[in-house]
């Protein structure tokens, strides 16, 4: 009896034992011990030669944080192509919601045991900028590969991530309504005169009731005046880069002019569709300035509706000085609190996503986004998108401000439904908007890129 | 031997008399509330007095300069006045909806009682969030219920006339349920005898609430108005689904503003500093509401 009770305890112990042995275990795997794979070198500039061993062949298993699911980060498919060149790397792909992402990360990454890769928002740079290593890759290749690498060079000429694609604002409009209004491909609009005439023959009325809106921005503010100050000369941020300059006249003169596409020429209304997008998606309005991402929301929630893309109108026929700013998603970051190991096996796998351009064309399909990497951006296939289309003649005029504070858009959009709705005149609500700025950007070490365009001096 | 009996024994009683249930009930609160109450609390008003975001490890002696910044700016006492504003009409309808149909579900008016009480108190245990996007739905222009069922044209929430009384109409709508079920509570434990003696004196149904129900009530509605107080203060989901405290600023109340700077701005030494405002401006309200009352006891 007792020999019994003995023997059922050793064996349950020795289960529990293996079972938490196999959990925790991070040297179990497979041993690669083929140097040669046999496999050609990618890469235009940044070159990958994946005839080596990595990590000596040693298992490993690393792990990987990102918000976005697989179809949209492109890192969940290529992880996967890794893994069969090297089969000791196991990447291990964690997701949290955009939430918890931003709050759990940095927490994570200031100790040992935070992902040895992790996806990035560049909205985010200050969090997570103190953990990320340099990429141990040649600047100078980089950025013949990717030239808006060279607005994430630090003081000492390295860079944490970069953008594998930016995006911009277009305007999308509904095809139906467009050929119900008698309107043509030959009408779409290059100016903003032309814009708000081909509004006002988009917009109708059942009495003073507005049925159906000829454009809406209503909840993109925000996004299109930064644009229209581009347009115009005038940057986002003062000269020393620190201060928000929204308090000016180019501003005041914007903010005029789309009220007045509201109040005057009654295309839209403050009262009319109170989501842009989702007013669009609704089929109640004709056109709406939006960035890339609409097309994922069309697609997965609207996907009847028909509609076309087209660039941005500008003030004149003239190049102007920029026709829009543009963001990136980024390319993933390696924690430099990890161990030798780990690092080494992230710059690694960051270098093969960087030198292959399969990284970048899924980047494009699942965000939406133009390609960053100089050699796609002329590429047939990502042209037959309507939105690459819209984008790419206009890449080289797009300016990125940097990682802009939140106040910078929260605040901006005060200011404007101040002047719409609360009754304030644009003087004032202007002047309260940069007060606020400049109250929450008082201490922020943000510094603006825009000084790194590459026509910078052209600026008012 | 026998030695060694009793110092085991002794021994076996010191420990008992130590780990008794009561013992370790205690010590299991006490360490309870000095972590998830005296710590935060703590660290809040530590916090209050440093240049603080956690997220970036950035923690810098500033002295009272939050306190100051706070004070004198605008959009706090803009807050702190929407605030009132929300707290003020919230409260007084949750009251007098509540004891309204409380009063009418104990009267002999009302057939199916139980199911009144039971679709009455839904709103309350449905999640803040979820009410709130069904209401957001509900108040659109467009294609929303209110506008079309009442011919009206608003924009709701987009009108800064009508964005707060929007907010308190679907905050009423969802709270009422509990001042309705502690009213009830509170009716049925009401002492037959003195209502008898009224009606034998001659009293009409008036006299009666006004005289016997209501003051006989007082320790409810005080209750009701305290925790009504202490919640409304505190609220912001539902500014933060429907307004994004917009247009303009029209709708920021102080724990939305709390919110903004802390999560959105990461500027958690700011955000602390209106917290601890925030927790004194409570303690100071319920203190006047139990000095008013005279009846501190009734809540005890």
């Amino acid at each position: 009896m007792q020999f019994k009770k003995i023997a059922t305890a050793t064996i349950a112990t020795a289960g529990i034992l293996a079972m938490l042995g196999a959990c925790g275990s991070g040297s179990q795997g497979v041993t690669d011990t083929k140097k040669d794979k046999g496999l050609d070198v990618i890469g235009t500039n940044v070159k990958y030669d994946p005839n080596h061993l990595v990590n000596e062949g040693k298992p490993i298993t690393i792990d990987y944080w990102t918000w976005s699911d697989k179809g949209v980060d492109p890192v969940y498919q290529l992880s996967e192509d890794y893994h069969k060149i090297y089969p000791n790397v196991t990447i291990k792909i964690k997701k949290q919601t955009w939430d918890d992402y931003w709050t759990k990360l940095p927490l994570q990454l200031k100790g040992k045991n935070g992902p040895a890769v992790f996806n990035i928002h560049n909205s985010y740079d200050s969090l997570i900028r103190p953990y990320a290593a340099d990429y141990d890759i040649d600047q100078a290749q980089l950025e013949a590969d990717y030239p808006s690498s060279a607005a994430h060079e630090d003081a000492n000429g390295k860079v944490k991530y970069i953008d594998s694609v930016i995006n911009t604002g277009n305007i999308y409009y509904n095809k139906t309504m467009w050929k119900e209004a008698g309107l043509t491909d030959a009408d779409i609009p290059t100016t903003w005169d032309q814009f708000i005439d081909v509004a006002k023959k988009l917009t109708k009325f059942d009495g003073d009731k507005m049925t159906q809106a000829g454009f809406n921005f209503n909840g993109a503010y925000s996004a299109i005046y930064q644009g229209l100050n581009y347009q115009k000369g005038t940057l986002l941020f003062k000269d020393d880069g620190k201060q928000a300059n929204y308090d000016n006249d180019t501003t005041k003169e914007n903010m005029q002019f789309l009220k007045d596409m509201y109040e005057k020429d009654k295309i839209g209304s403050v009262n009319f569709g109170n989501d842009y997008s989702e007013s669009f998606g609704q089929g109640q309005t004709a056109m709406v300035y939006a960035w890339g991402w609409l097309e994922g929301t069309m697609k997965d929630k609207y996907p009847n509706v028909d509609y076309g893309v087209f660039a941005t109108p500008t003030f004149s026929t003239d190049t102007p000085f920029a026709y829009d700013r543009y963001n990136g998603e980024s390319t993933p970051g390696v924690n430099k609190n990890q161990s030798k190991e780990q690092q080494a096996v992230a710059q690694d796998f960051v270098k093969y996503l960087l030198a292959n351009d399969d990284y970048i064309r899924q980047a494009v399909k699942g965000l939406n986004s133009f390609p960053a990497k100089a050699n796609l951006q002329n590429d047939a296939d990502i042209l037959k998108s309507p939105v690459m289309k819209a984008i790419q003649p206009r890449v080289s005029r797009l300016i990125w401000p940097g990682a802009t504070p939140a106040t910078v858009e929260s605040s901006g959009k005060v200011a404007f439904e101040d002047a719409t709705q609360n009754g304030k005149s644009i003087d004032e609500a202007v002047a309260e908007g940069q007060k606020a700025m400049d109250k929450d950007m008082k201490g922020s070490d943000f510094v603006s890129a825009e000084s790194k365009y590459e026509f910078f001096s052209e600026h008012k | 031997m026998k030695n060694k009996d009793v110092s085991a024994r002794t021994g076996r009683s010191l420990l008992s008399r130590i780990f008794t249930l009561r013992n370790m009930a205690v010590t299991f609160l006490v360490v309870y509330f000095a972590i998830f109450l005296a710590y935060p609390i703590y660290k809040a008003f530590a916090g209050s007095l440093h240049n603080w975001n956690p997220l970036n490890e950035t923690y810098d002696w500033v002295g009272f300069e939050n306190y100051k910044d706070i004070l004198t700016d605008k959009l706090f006492w803009t807050s702190m006045g929407n605030t009132a504003v929300f707290l003020g009409w919230s409260t007084v309808f949750r009251v007098v909806i509540g004891l309204g149909l409380a009063l009418l579900l104990s009267s002999r008016l009302v057939y199916a009682k139980d199911t009144l009480r039971g679709l009455f108190y839904m709103p309350t245990i449905t999640p803040l969030v979820a009410v709130s996007f069904v209401w957001l739905w509900m108040f659109d222009p467009q294609f929303g219920m209110i506008d079309k069922v009442t011919g009206l044209n608003i924009n709701w929430l987009h009108d800064s006339k009508w964005a707060m009384p929007a907010v308190i109409i679907m905050t009423i709508w969802k709270d009422f349920g509990y001042a309705t079920v502690l009213y009830l509570a509170g009716l049925m434990n009401l002492p037959r005898d003195v209502y008898e003696a009224a009606e034998i004196d001659g009293a009409n149904s008036v006299q009666i609430f006004f005289r016997i129900t209501l003051p006989l009530l007082k320790s409810t509605t005080l209750f009701i108005v305290i925790t009504s107080m202490i919640s409304y203060l505190q609220a912001y989901v539902q500014f933060l689904v429907m307004t994004e405290g917009g247009p303009g600023t029209s709708t920021y109340t102080i724990s939305y503003l709390i919110f903004d700077q802390a999560f959105n701005k990461n500027n958690f030494g700011v955000a602390s500093a209106q917290a601890v405002v925030l927790f004194i401006f409570t303690a100071i309200l319920t203190l006047i509401m139990f000095k008013i009352s005279g009846d501190t006891e009734g809540l005890a």
